[in-house]
């Protein structure tokens, strides 16, 4: 009883980084309708930012995070502004192969720069731990954790409470009728995917603190925010939270009670599962 | 130029590719199996991505079970080649209409992720089952012929392409372009928009299965990752967009094409090799978005504003 606890508050632990992943793609794909193939190596390039600023000029990690974020914005809102937009109106198959190629290029660039070693963010606490009632918790995890929900918060109070977050929405569900009303699409779209690219960089930035990185972890990263955007739904931030929540607590039941090299059987089945039977998430309406 | 005029070039084309191993060096004719392989593998996209516009990211599936199908049969019950081949495609089929029809049911996006994650499932089944060698994989007997599997792979790519032939002018292919152009109302019109999905899924699948047969038994090594490799599905994606998806010829010349520049580059520049293929990709989808064959008909009457052309009915 108490190791099915450990591993639950494990699980929700592992869960709100999770969400913090699949936000961004959320946003971008419940907004822009663009799937982006990309989103994995923008998780990588924040982790190497919150790395290479805390090893080369010793800025703790968590004071990295909004630097990781407005970096990545950046690339994002470039990337959008001089690629994306040219392809806006094309076919599906059309933004899944340039956002593939993005993906590409950026993982060699990464290569390239930053070798392909193994790194990890390493802070002197980082292996501190705090027990409440007899659960472990290690301290980087939590805050990890804690910060991946405050996003996830001010993000779904942005969307909805501020001018931006309305003119997003607008853009989201009537882009002819957004454009008469003075919204201009090509810089939201820009707006939009420079801010899934920087929710992605600060769950880089966390992940490389919990985690190994290399050039190479963005497609499997890429993998698991499909899986949670799907299994939450496309809706509403709270959505992306339970599906984070979800997988993080099934991939820690599988690997105790059936072996962790199921962890990938399960998620993924699930995944298929959901999208045949509930296609707009666990919470979403019935098809 | 007609249908049957290209494809009378392409089968003479065929003809001189079939005497290339006994004048090329070994590194072509390897050069040339992969090539070939891919081709097949774009022209079995081209079935269900191209003619009938599901986007499946889960052809690798049909490749990896064709391999393994091989692999099982002659490595755990030692029987011949051929019996294996069949193995693959009879796993494939079953595959499709076992997976495949459920997934079918799924529109855009859908359909890509979920085909998707089944790739996932299947790396991960595959990599925890006795008989198919775990993680560890498979090792097949060692057959040195590059020129047999040369030819067995340029038979193959040209079944498939005649395959696609067949289907440009025949009721079956009709039928799964009107699911391509809309599928309520080819429903409507008494399309069988199921059983038509379902075959289209499978028989792309005969070809991909068969290609990873005859992958597996020349490089006589598999493992569940390199099988199951999801990138090899963007692979065939890539060089059939790039052709031209849903023409004949142009998923093989795509991964000619494609295959010819990276094996160019890596040769060069082989540190940004990878890089260069990225960059190939994303200049391509902005520039001419309907592929080769699209460019080659309608460059003749636009020049060089075509490209412009593209970029503004396609920018925001």
């Amino acid at each position: 009883m108490h190791l099915l606890l450990q591993i639950l508050v494990n699980g929700v632990l592992l869960g709100g980084l999770y969400a913090l992943m699949a936000l961004g793609l959320a946003l971008v794909w419940g907004v822009l309708n663009i799937v982006n193939l990309a989103h994995g190596s923008f998780i990588m390039l924040g982790a190497y930012a919150g790395y290479y600023l805390f090893t080369k000029l010793g800025v703790d990690p968590f004071v990295a995070l909004p630097i990781s974020m407005v970096s990545l914005f950046c690339v994002g809102y470039l990337i959008q502004r001089n690629i994306l937009n040219l392809i806006a109106r094309a076919p599906m198959f059309n933004t899944l192969l340039i956002t593939f190629g993005i993906d590409v290029v950026l993982t060699y660039l990464a290569q390239m720069i930053f070798s392909a070693d193994f790194r990890t963010t390493n802070p002197v606490y980082a292996g501190d731990n705090f027990a409440v009632a007899g659960i472990t918790l290690p301290l980087v995890r939590v805050l990890a954790c804690g910060i991946a929900l405050a996003l996830t918060i001010a993000l779904w109070l942005f969307l909805s409470r501020s001018r931006l977050g309305r003119a997003i929405r607008a853009t989201a569900q009537n882009l002819g009728a957004a454009r008469l009303y003075g919204v201009e699409p090509r810089l939201i779209y820009a707006l939009t995917f420079g801010l899934g690219a920087a929710l992605a960089g600060a769950a880089g930035d966390l992940y490389g603190v919990v985690s190994q990185i290399n050039p190479y972890i963005g497609a499997t990263l890429t993998g698991k925010s499909f899986a949670i955007a799907i299994i939450g739904g496309l809706e509403s931030p709270l959505g992306v939270v339970v599906g984070g929540m979800f997988l993080g607590i099934v991939e820690s039941l599988t690997a105790l009670y059936i072996g962790p090299t199921y962890v990938d059987v399960v998620s993924f089945g699930i995944l298929v599962l959901v999208l045949i039977f509930r296609p707009n998430g666990i919470l979403g309406a019935t098809a | 130029m007609t249908a049957r005029f290209g494809l009378i070039i392409a089968l003479a084309v065929a003809a001189l590719l079939a005497l290339v191993p006994w004048v090329a060096s070994p590194v072509l004719v390897q050069f040339g199996i992969t090539t070939l392989l891919l081709a097949t593998l774009a022209q079995g996209w081209n079935i269900i991505g191209g003619y009938t516009g599901y986007a499946s990211f889960g052809n690798s599936v049909f490749y990896g079970l064709g391999s393994y199908g091989t692999a099982i049969a002659m490595v755990q019950w030692n029987l011949p080649f051929g019996v294996g081949l069949a193995f693959g495609v009879v796993l494939s089929v079953a595959f499709a209409f076992l997976l495949g029809l459920p997934v079918l049911r799924l529109r855009g996006h859908y359909f890509a992720i979920a085909t998707l994650a089944l790739a996932q499932v299947m790396t991960a089944v595959v990599s925890n089952l006795e008989i198919a060698g775990r993680n560890v994989g498979l090792v097949l007997p060692l057959l040195s012929g590059d020129k047999l599997f040369y030819e067995l792979s340029l038979g193959l790519l040209v079944l498939a392409t005649l395959t696609v032939f067949w289907l440009s002018r025949s009721r079956f292919g009709f039928g799964l372009i009107a699911i391509r152009e809309n599928e309520d109302a080819a429903a409507s019109m008494g399309v069988n928009t199921t059983l038509y999905k379902v075959l289209a899924f499978a028989l792309a699948g005969v070809f991909s299965a068969l290609a990873g047969g005859i992958h597996a038994y020349w490089i006589t090594f598999i493992d569940p990752v390199s099988a199951f490799d999801i990138s090899l599905n963007v692979k065939m994606i890539i060089m059939a967009v790039f052709g031209g998806p849903g023409s004949i010829l142009g998923p093989a010349i795509g991964a000619f094409v494609l295959s010819a520049i990276s094996e160019v580059l890596s040769t060069e520049v082989s540190t940004i090799a990878s890089l260069f293929f990225g960059a190939v990709v994303i200049v391509a989808v902005v520039f001419m978005p309907r592929g080769l064959a699209d460019l080659v008909r309608r460059i003749r009457k636009t020049g060089w504003r075509y490209f412009s052309e593209n970029v503004k009915s396609h920018r925001l």
